[in-house]
């Protein structure tokens, strides 16, 4: 009998997998197991176009939806992962029977964090991870309307842009100094500021929202200073954990996440986790980390199918995301917690510019407003783990892609 | 019946290897790529979210890499390597006649 491979995940990084394992030759069964109704699906544009009204649904499908079938893949949608037994090797769902896997991919992603405030469950506080989120979001933006964005991470920036771009009229709240204050730091964070409250949102730093208040539905939120904001809706964005419950008490680990090595792979020697759920080694940067991004997860989950089926090829992709906010598109590669120097290339104030994250005098990641070339151009310079002449990374007239001393192509380790 | 028509829109050594032009031709914008002393012609504009492949894009080889959200096109044959993007960009016949780049559109 055929090997049978289950993935837990019907996401971008589980429906790259599936695809890939057929792409790549492999014959058994695979099982496909997801939460949500729709088959796999991108979700950067519900954030953007389709929240916008901009873009059907069927653009965002990883694949189109007979792909499944018509590559033998079995799909179980509605249906969630309860427990996996490493032992036995099964997995039990919340419908039916027990599934046998002789390979497993957990590929289960994160959910959005759910923080204790008061009122959070009145209709009209909006959270936004999956396309039914997106789909209930959407109903409500009207031009003229208020909205209170809670957090102005990734997910918070990227919806007041839409909702003031459908003239929705925006007060956002984040207790940082600054927008994206823990990721990209207060300079860049000050920029993304100007650049909300030039589009004509109501930007509060350094205060928290701590209760929505409402009869039927939400009709204002408070803040922690006493700041009172009627809305006519709200969306919440405080960040996400992985999904872990359902292997929490298996034996496998769970700290941060499904710890992997670079090959995809648990301690557990059948057991598998690619996307934002797999805290991944990264053979460049040797440490382990947990990316939330699309490339990641599509990245990964091919990486993951090849590491199932026996190629030892090491995931060792550059990180790279974008976030398209009103004109401004920013892109950031590379991987940094914290940093000991910044260097800019460019001028701040001009929206286009590079800032640059070093340790040590290696550049460890870049973000860039309305560069994007000149990321890609830096990504080989972040790969090399080269030092660098901090002169020559904030001087225009050197060409990025000179820096890099040593070269390392995606097939070495 | 469709009819083309041959133009010319670069000498040859106008465009750098390894680099993109952009020409407008009866309203289309098209990248012309020096893919290391071979040219080809595709749209300029990206399937993904029209940004302009010529200002966004770098060239590697006969790929050319969207500077916007990262697709990728094969610029001999119009076709995506890499999402984001899912649609193939037009390509264009495209050949070199005594140093001038010709095009039929």
């Amino acid at each position: 009998m055929p090997p049978g491979f289950v993935i837990i995940g019907a996401s971008l990084a589980g429906g790259v997998a599936a695809a890939t394992l057929r792409q790549d030759g492999f014959d058994g069964d695979v099982v496909l197991i997801g939460a949500e109704a729709q088959p796999p699906y991108e979700r950067p544009p519900l954030s953007k176009q389709y929240l916008r009204g901009e873009a059907p649904f069927e653009k965002a499908l990883v694949r189109p939806a007979g792909f499944y079938e018509q590559n033998r893949i079995e799909t179980r949608f509605n249906t969630r992962a309860t427990r996996v037994d490493p032992i036995r090797r099964t997995v039990a769902l919340d419908t039916g029977s027990p599934v046998h896997y002789d390979k497993l991919l957990i590929a289960s992603g994160v959910r959005n964090r759910r923080p204790p405030i008061p009122g959070l469950d009145l209709p009209g506080v909006f959270d936004l991870r999956s396309v039914s989120d997106a789909d209930a979001l959407r109903s409500r933006i009207v031009s003229g309307r208020k909205a209170a964005v809670v957090g102005m991470g990734f997910i918070g920036c990227e919806v007041a842009a839409s909702l003031r771009q459908k003239g929705v009229e925006v007060v956002s709240v984040d207790p940082s100094p600054t927008p994206l204050f823990r990721v990209l730091g207060a300079d860049v964070g000050r920029v993304m500021a100007a650049v909300h409250q030039d589009h004509g949102v109501q930007a509060v730093f350094g205060d928290v929202v701590t209760r929505f208040e409402g009869g039927a539905g939400v009709e204002r939120v408070i803040t922690r200073s006493g700041r009172r904001f009627d809305c006519d809706f709200a969306v919440v964005g405080v960040g996400v954990e992985p999904v872990i419950d359902f292997v929490a008490g298996s034996g496998i680990d769970t700290a941060h996440g499904v710890p992997v090595d670079e090959y995809c792979r648990t301690a557990f020697e059948d057991v598998y986790a690619a996307g934002d759920v797999a805290n991944h080694y990264h053979p460049i940067f040797r440490k382990r980390m947990r990316v939330e991004h699309w490339q990641n997860a599509m990245q990964q989950g091919a990486a993951a199918a090849r590491s199932m089926l026996g190629k030892r090829q090491p995931y060792d992709a550059i990180h790279w995301f974008w976030s398209d906010q009103y004109d401004v598109n920013l892109q950031y590669a590379g991987f940094h917690h914290e940093w000991d120097q910044m260097v800019v290339r460019g001028r701040l104030d001009d929206r286009r510019f590079l800032a640059f994250y070093l340790n040590q005098g290696r550049v460890d990641a870049v973000v860039g407003l309305n560069r994007g070339k000149d990321i890609r151009r830096a990504m080989a310079l972040i790969k090399s783990r080269d030092v660098v002449d901090p002169r020559q990374l904030a001087d225009e007239d050197i060409d990025l892609r000179s820096l890099a001393q040593t070269q390392i192509t995606g097939d070495q380790k | 019946m469709m009819t083309t028509r041959s133009v010319t829109v670069a000498r040859t050594a106008d465009i750098k290897a390894g680099e993109l032009a952009a020409f407008e031709v009866e309203g289309v914008r098209i990248a012309v790529a020096n893919a290391n002393g071979r040219f080809f012609a595709i749209d300029d504009t990206c399937t993904h979210e029209q940004c302009s492949l010529t200002e966004e894009g770098t060239l590697d080889g006969t790929v050319v890499t969207c500077g916007c959200h990262g697709a990728q096109f094969d610029v001999t044959t119009g076709q995506v390597l890499a999402p984001p993007a899912f649609e193939p960009v037009k390509a264009y016949p495209l050949r070199v006649e005594q140093g001038a780049v010709v095009i039929e559109i």
